[in-house]
């Protein structure tokens, strides 16, 4: 080929690059859910607004917080709305006062406990915590926390690590916050053999492939990852499972306010918890019913947790973590 | 070379122009952006002593702890490229062995599969449920970890990444031999083994040694196979560190993984130094004359064969045949069987917008720093080979800069040249610019060294003859040089398209949303927990580089000899 024949392709690449620029139809939504998943809510969510674009920049959640700390020192960031795992994140968001508070957010049959007081951000789904195992390998299912701390499960067992997901920082944060539990449980699982991975992908993937027979993993991944044919299965463990909330919020600096506001609207009504709840997520709003198979939402045992302490917690929980199972 | 004065006067205003391009080009895209990482790196500390960014980071037991994986890892890979490539390269250089160019293609792949593709590949190979070694009973017991996860699994895969630039210079130097040499031992009655032994390997040996620290030098600035392996194996290298703390922290730590930066920029120049002490102080003139014929192989022919054919379909046929195989499962552990055959991986992932997106940018970014550095390369190549200022000279020297120095750091330099928003162009970080830039400046060499050896190669008198009859630069670059080099200029932007298309190193310290990159796409599948579709798109992305080679390799007949390294 020569660079005359090159030419065109290199004009229309410029052209795509320019077009790529933000106009006020177009939102920019960073996020932490899988990108299959965010193409599947795109796609429901054009169905009812075709006029709006919706961009996906998906990474683990404390990756996006670094690359948005990049894009503020650089000036601005694209990102219109932010869609990630947990709330800690949020609130450390809104404390350096990049979130927009939108008061007129339809939250009728949210429960209250998931939605910011000053309406910076609001959950938009459940997310629990609890125990993968591989069906190949292992013959008991385990059936509590306490059964994970048994020897010979610890050696077998791989977690998410909340250096990377935004889940785990919420499920060490309770599980340490448990009097019956604490760092020392964490501890004895390292002392048996557990390791830690990085996100909740990492933990699907070794489960999964048999490398290891137990992981502690957010309930969808491993329900997806069984209802594809993967010889694995989940447990709601008896003592009762951590919960994360998927909160949707949007840039104060946005340059497309209106749009976002349609985005989140979405996120927040019927529909679009119908399109989660087919995605294998449990729903939050009333009235919707959960995946089939998964237990009545009012039947979780759900683990009490204070998100103030741990947000003002978060570095030294991560140390601790870090201390405990290596960088 | 002095003209008359006269007649050279507007013939300067025009050179004057282009050195100004040249300048500026190398300027923007190689001085500034390694100088301010330079500044960075160098620093005062927290407390505000000079030097003291440098001081706190090369004392962390991390720092230490990453330089010396790298060290072993890049070192063990050394061993694997050179048993390898040369072990190939004698095969295939000194007997006459059926399908010859077959095996050449093969042994060179590794050039066009990208290093996260092949820990992909090798991932599935060498697992507990691999599709390959379960059914021969020969995968890891079940509940062990992928031994490939480790240093070990490192070394192994990037010596194999690796391998081509041994084989490349072992090749190069065989087919360099005088074949009198071999002739005047049969006669002196040495026998085959006595001849590879006593005169052909001692000859050739100081290549595949200065091959093989090319191959350090590549495997030091690594980043894909210790990003799909190192990470979760817990076996922190350099480039690996640095992306983690600048993903993990932000801006904040820009100073600190400056310095790591720095690290790999002095490993990479001392071993480049030390190449240029092998060739001078090492290499035998062997002086000129009728090639090495192919030796006789004889009944050993076969077994030859085998062998090589052997390596191969360990190094290059099975992990793609184990990628293949879990790009078409239904799921992670599930065993493939043809009734559990499935092509649902390509379809989702084809309909994914940000998949096909990512295809589209890969192709249009690297397409388009092909052309811009193929738009470049002419006006230098005529500077460096026809006009001859020493200020070229240097630039030359610089251009090669961000291809020398690994791809995380020319990524970091970017970050740091253009995070904070400059005059007139504002802020370059998260946009499709940023990767643009990255690459023109990582991939200006791969089309630059051609054309500077085609212009070496003209005759010089043709320019000349231009220039007394008062034709001035532009036209003599136009209509003398530029067709002279017009076919190395086109393989030299191929190779810098086939290269750019699959590239992982940039982009992931510089993509943005909108901006993705295939590399980018396969890694990030890969750590959602997606094995499966980063199988597929990963499949998909070597069928498209094969297509462009298969294409590259049509157009041979038309392209000076020797530009196509599976063809020489």
């Amino acid at each position: 080929m020569n660079t005359l024949r090159l030419l065109p392709l290199l004009a229309g690449s410029l052209v795509a690059g320019a077009a790529a620029a933000q106009d006020a139809q177009t939102i920019t939504v960073y996020t932490s859910q899988p990108q299959d998943q965010m193409a599947g809510v795109v796609e429901a969510f054009n169905r009812d607004h075709p006029e709006i674009t919706v961009e996906i920049f998906r990474s683990g959640t404390t990756e996006l917080m670094a690359k948005l700390a990049a894009e503020f020192a650089a000036g601005q960031s694209p990102a219109d709305v932010m869609l990630i795992a947990d709330a800690v994140a949020m609130t450390q968001l809104k404390n350096e006062d990049r979130l927009l508070a939108y008061e007129d957010a339809p939250v009728a049959g949210i429960p209250e406990a998931v939605i910011d007081p000053d309406m910076t951000f609001f959950g938009t789904k459940l997310i629990t915590t609890g125990i993968i195992y591989n069906t190949n390998m292992v013959e008991q299912a385990p059936a509590s926390w306490a059964d994970l701390a048994r020897p010979e499960v610890a050696g077998s067992l791989i977690m998410p690590s909340p250096l990377y997901s935004g889940a785990a920082v919420i499920h060490v944060g309770t599980m340490t916050q448990q009097p019956e539990f604490g760092w020392e449980y964490y501890e004895t699982l390292a002392d048996g053999g557990a390791v830690a991975g990085q996100g909740n992908g990492t933990v699907v993937e070794a489960v999964a492939r048999g490398e290891k027979a137990y992981g502690i993993i957010i309930e969808y991944m491993a329900l997806n990852a069984k209802a594809k044919g993967s010889p694995v299965d989940f447990v709601f463990p008896e003592e009762g499972v951590s919960v994360i909330t998927q909160p949707v919020a949007i840039m104060k600096d946005s340059d497309a306010v209106e749009a976002a506001k349609v985005f989140v609207d979405w996120q927040l009504s019927q529909t679009a918890q119908e399109q989660s709840v087919a995605q294998g997520y449990f729903p939050i709003l009333e009235g919707v019913a959960p995946p089939e198979g998964y237990p009545d939402p009012a039947s979780l045992k759900i683990l009490p947790a204070d998100l103030a302490t741990m947000l003002s917690e978060d570095r030294a929980n991560k140390e601790a973590f870090a201390e405990i199972y290596g960088g | 070379m002095a003209a008359d004065p006269a007649l050279s006067r507007p013939v300067r205003g025009g050179e004057h122009l282009l050195v100004a391009l040249v300048f500026v080009w190398v300027a923007g895209l190689s001085v500034w952006p390694l100088a301010r990482l330079f500044l960075e790196a160098f620093g005062p500390g927290e407390d505000g002593r000079a030097l003291g960014l440098m001081a706190e980071v090369l004392g962390a037991r991390s720092t230490r702890r990453a330089l010396f994986n790298t060290l072993a890892a890049s070192g063990g890979s050394v061993a694997v490229s050179l048993v390898l490539g040369a072990g190939l390269a004698l095969a295939t250089g000194l007997f006459a062995l059926r399908g010859r160019v077959a095996m050449t293609f093969l042994v060179l792949s590794p050039l066009l599969i990208p290093s996260q593709t092949l820990a992909l590949a090798w991932i599935e190979l060498t697992g507990s449920t691999s599709p390959v070694l379960r059914p021969l009973g020969l995968a890891p017991p079940p509940g062990t970890t992928n031994p490939i996860y480790s240093g070990w699994g490192i070394a192994l895969l990037m010596g194999i990444e690796h391998m081509p630039l041994v084989f490349i210079a072992m090749r190069a130097a065989l087919t360099g031999l005088p074949g009198d040499l071999v002739e005047a031992a049969r006669v002196a009655g040495a026998g085959r083994a006595r001849i590879i032994a006593r005169i052909l390997l001692p000859l050739a040996l100081p290549a595949a040694l200065a091959g093989g620290i090319l191959a350090f030098a590549a495997a030091v600035g690594n980043f894909g196979i210790p990003a799909l392996l190192g990470i979760p194996g817990r076996f922190p290298m350099l480039t690996t560190l640095i992306y983690q703390r600048l993903n993990g922290f932000g801006p904040s730590v820009a100073g600190q993984v400056a310095v790591l930066a720095m690290i790999l920029v002095a490993l990479a120049l001392a071993a480049l130094g030390l190449r240029a002490l092998v060739l001078a102080r090492l290499a035998v003139p062997a002086g000129s004359g009728a090639p090495l014929r192919p030796l006789e192989a004889g009944r050993a022919r076969l077994w030859i064969q085998a062998a090589v054919w052997a390596v191969l379909a360990g190094i290059a046929i099975l992990p793609m045949l184990a990628l293949l195989a879990t790009a078409l499962s239904p799921a992670l552990g599930v065993e493939l069987r043809l009734s559990t055959l499935t092509l649902r991986n390509f379809s989702d992932a084809f309909a994914n917008p940000t998949i096909l997106r990512a295809f589209a940018n890969s192709l249009a970014l690297s397409v388009a720093a092909a052309a811009l550095c193929a738009l470049v390369a002419v006006p230098f190549a005529f500077l460096r080979v026809m006009v001859r200022r020493p200020v070229i000279r240097v630039l030359d020297w610089l251009a090669d800069g961000p291809w020398v120095v690994p791809g995380t750091v020319v990524a970091l330099a970017m970050i740091l040249a253009f995070l904070r928003p400059l005059p007139l162009i504002g802020s370059l970080y998260g946009t499709w610019t940023i990767l643009l830039v990255a690459y023109l400046a990582r991939f200006m060499p791969l089309v630059l060294r051609p054309v500077l050896a085609a212009a070496g190669a003209m005759e010089p008198a043709q320019d000349e003859a231009a220039r007394l009859f008062g034709a001035g630069p532009l036209r003599r670059m136009g209509a003398i040089l530029a067709p002279a080099v017009l076919p190395a200029l086109s393989a030299g932007a191929m190779l810098a398209v086939m290269t750019a298309v699959n590239e992982l190193t940039l982009s992931a310290l510089l993509w943005s949303s909108g901006n993705e990159t295939i590399g980018v796409m396969v890694f990030a599948l890969q750590y959602e927990g997606n094995s499966t579709a980063a199988a597929a798109v990963s499949v998909a992305s070597v069928a498209l580089v094969l297509g462009i080679a298969l294409a590259l390799d049509r157009l041979a007949p038309h392209l000076p000899r020797g530009t196509l390294p599976w063809r020489s």
